[in-house]
């Protein structure tokens, strides 16, 4: 049997509010994630869905417990480490604003492969590929400002996936689209998924995600409430 | 490249933001250069004021003659000390002066003054004397000519071909002496002590009154090929020179009122400068930190997707670095252009005086290589320093906090 892409061991996250506050975001949070899965992380707002993608990003840093990606303990890593750790294996999706606003499309994707290291040639073809898997062949000259909401995450997908993360990390990534072009945005995903074998987990309030995805973890006052896996 | 390329386009975001901090730091530049230039050319005056004048950029006298002008502390044996200086090859020309303190009459007033027994050719050579003349004719070494400064001139009454009686005591003896002369010539050298206080004949006459060979003289004055020479004290002959019988001085040390100056100036434009780049540095933390609060989002998304705290801080000084090479070529070309006009055509200041020095209405400025080479290294390097907080702000700016801004 293969390890679990992700495993979290009793992960928790508290923020103190005041000195006699403490609010628990996540709490003792234990999940494994495989890899191929298209998970959607669901709650009420205030659940932890959100840190306890942020932790599994490496993000943030737990207040107790382990995140392994990969086998490997993100949870002790430095700022520094957790920033290589994300630009190797990670790839984030934003609510909204994702791009930078000085980079045209292909500069975005290219982003963090620059970051990488990879040579201009590598890194050259990876956009063009990408950005023809979500479908803006012809937008990648254009600037943020000049793309519709929809056509900006699906260049936020394109940058996620081009540096070949183990893993993409989407929060609430159709919540400021309208319904039509969220839908389209998570074909975009569900098909890269289902093609290339690429991971997603979500946090969402979207039933359209919800529809989709292959599993369901429910979230309440920081803790996993339920844990639900849809038969293909 | 990358960081250049987001750095270039990050400036050009709010470029009225960017334009006004780069004004900001280049009219800093330019006004320091300007104000650097205008010390210089103020200086130029005083110190040729000093030199030309009067004084020349070094003197030779008998040790202890400074003090109070004693006319017995001569110099003996004077052609050998002429000889000895006019082989040194820093050594331009020398004026052998005879130097006593007396009293001025006229038909009309009395005054005292100095008297300055000097050989008219060699004088030419060292000071400003004949252009000082304003009437009148230089000396020609005939007996009786004297020159007097305007202001002792208007004192005493009189003008071009009128007498006057010099009295004096003579060397050794210290018995007193008068001789008679007529004005041949009046001088303004702008120095009120000079133009009110001193008296030129020939030096001839000046020993045969003070009873003196012509082997003996009070003080030497120097001219240098090159002036800098008498500031650092590198000709041989300020070490040949200060013995039991010769000090040899330059205008420096025989003018420590014009050396503090210089001096406190020198403090003063590192003051001004220091005030001026310290606003201008608030200027780029300001204008960075508006920068940064405006793009925190961004910085959360840029280290979200993996840019290192370092990189970001690189972006930071790299736009740093942007604003000050191009605040640099902007100040540093008007400092120019503003310089050379203000070089040629000079600044109005109105007269004024500086330690007895009359100060010419117009300045001209004095630009140098190196104001346009070290004050905009300096720049440089103060806005980097002054980005190093606002760099290290948004280094460390946390990812998740900065992703919970709203926009």
């Amino acid at each position: 049997m293969t390890e679990p892409l992700i495993q979290t061991r009793h992960l928790c996250r508290y923020f103190e509010q005041s000195s006699d506050i403490t609010v628990k975001a996540v709490d003792d949070v234990s999940v494994d994630i495989e890899a191929g899965e298209f998970t959607a992380i669901i709650g009420p707002s205030g659940s932890g869905k959100t840190t306890l993608l942020h932790l599994i990003g490496g993000l943030d840093n737990p207040t107790a417990g382990d995140v392994l990606l990969n086998g490997q303990n993100i949870a002790k890593f430095s700022a520094g480490e957790l920033s290589r750790f994300r630009r190797d294996h990670t790839g984030f999706v934003f609510q909204s604003y994702n791009l930078i606003p000085v980079l045209s499309a292909e500069e975005n994707v290219e982003y963090v492969m620059l970051l990488q290291g990879l040579d201009a040639a590598k890194r050259k073809q990876r956009v063009a590929e990408t950005l023809a898997q979500v479908g803006l062949s012809e937008y990648g000259s254009r600037r943020p400002n000049k793309l519709s909401g929809g056509q900006q995450q699906r260049v936020a997908v394109a940058r996620a996936m081009a540096s070949h993360p183990d893993i993409i990390l989407a929060d609430e990534p159709t919540a400021n689209l309208d319904s039509k072009t969220g839908i389209a945005l998570l074909d975009v995903m569900k098909e890269l998924n289902e093609t290339l074998g690429m991971t997603f987990v979500f946090s969402t309030h979207d039933e359209k995600i919800m529809k989709r995805a292959s599993r369901l973890i429910h979230m309440v006052d920081g803790k996993i409430e339920r844990d639900e896996r849809k038969t293909p | 490249m990358l960081l250049l390329r987001l750095a270039i386009r990050n400036l050009t975001r709010n470029t009225r933001r960017t334009v006004l901090t780069i004004m900001l730091i280049s009219f800093s530049l330019t006004s320091l250069i300007f104000a650097e230039a205008l010390t210089l050319g103020m200086l130029d005056i005083l110190v040729n004021s000093v030199t030309k004048n009067l004084v020349g950029e070094a003197q030779v006298h008998k040790p202890g003659y400074r003090e109070n002008l004693d006319v017995d502390l001569y110099l003996n044996e004077t052609d050998q000390i002429v000889d000895q200086l006019t082989s040194d090859p820093a050594v331009q020309s020398v004026s052998e002066r005879v130097i006593a303190g007396g009293m001025l009459a006229s038909s009309y007033n009395v005054a005292t003054g100095l008297m300055y027994g000097i050989d008219p050719a060699a004088e030419a050579k060292v000071t400003q004397l004949k252009e000082a003349l304003i009437t009148g004719d230089f000396l020609s070494g005939k007996t009786g000519e004297i020159l007097l400064g305007d202001e002792l001139a208007d004192l005493l009454e009189v003008e071009l071909g009128d007498r006057v009686v010099m009295t004096l005591s003579e060397a050794n003896s210290g018995e007193l002496a008068q001789a008679l002369f007529r004005v041949s010539g009046i001088f303004h050298f702008g120095i009120s002590a000079v133009d009110e206080g001193v008296v030129f004949t020939n030096i001839s006459q000046a020993r045969q009154v003070l009873t003196l060979t012509s082997q003996q003289s009070h003080e030497i004055a120097i001219r240098f090929h090159d002036a800098d020479v008498a500031k650092s004290k590198q000709a041989a002959i300020f070490a040949q020179l200060n013995n039991d019988e010769t000090e040899t001085l330059s205008w420096l040390e025989l003018n420590k009122s014009i050396a503090s100056i210089i001096e406190i100036s020198g403090l003063s434009s590192w003051i001004v400068g220091s005030i001026l780049f310290v606003l201008a540095g608030l200027g780029v933390i300001n204008s960075m930190f508006m920068s940064i609060y405006e793009r925190i989002y961004e910085f959360g998304v840029a280290k979200a997707i993996g840019t290192t705290p370092a990189r970001i801080a690189g972006l930071i000084f790299t736009e740093a670095f942007l604003i000050a090479v191009f605040s640099c070529i902007v100040g540093a070309a008007l400092g120019y252009l503003l310089g050379s006009y203000a070089e040629v055509h000079g600044v109005p200041m109105g007269e004024f005086e500086v330690s007895g020095i009359a100060i010419d209405n117009r300045i001209r400025l004095r630009l140098e290589l190196y104001q346009f080479i070290q004050y905009p290294i300096y720049v440089i390097c103060l806005t980097l320093a002054a980005a190093i907080y606002p760099a290290r702000f948004a280094a460390k700016i946390i990812p998740t906090e900065a992703l919970q801004r709203s926009l």
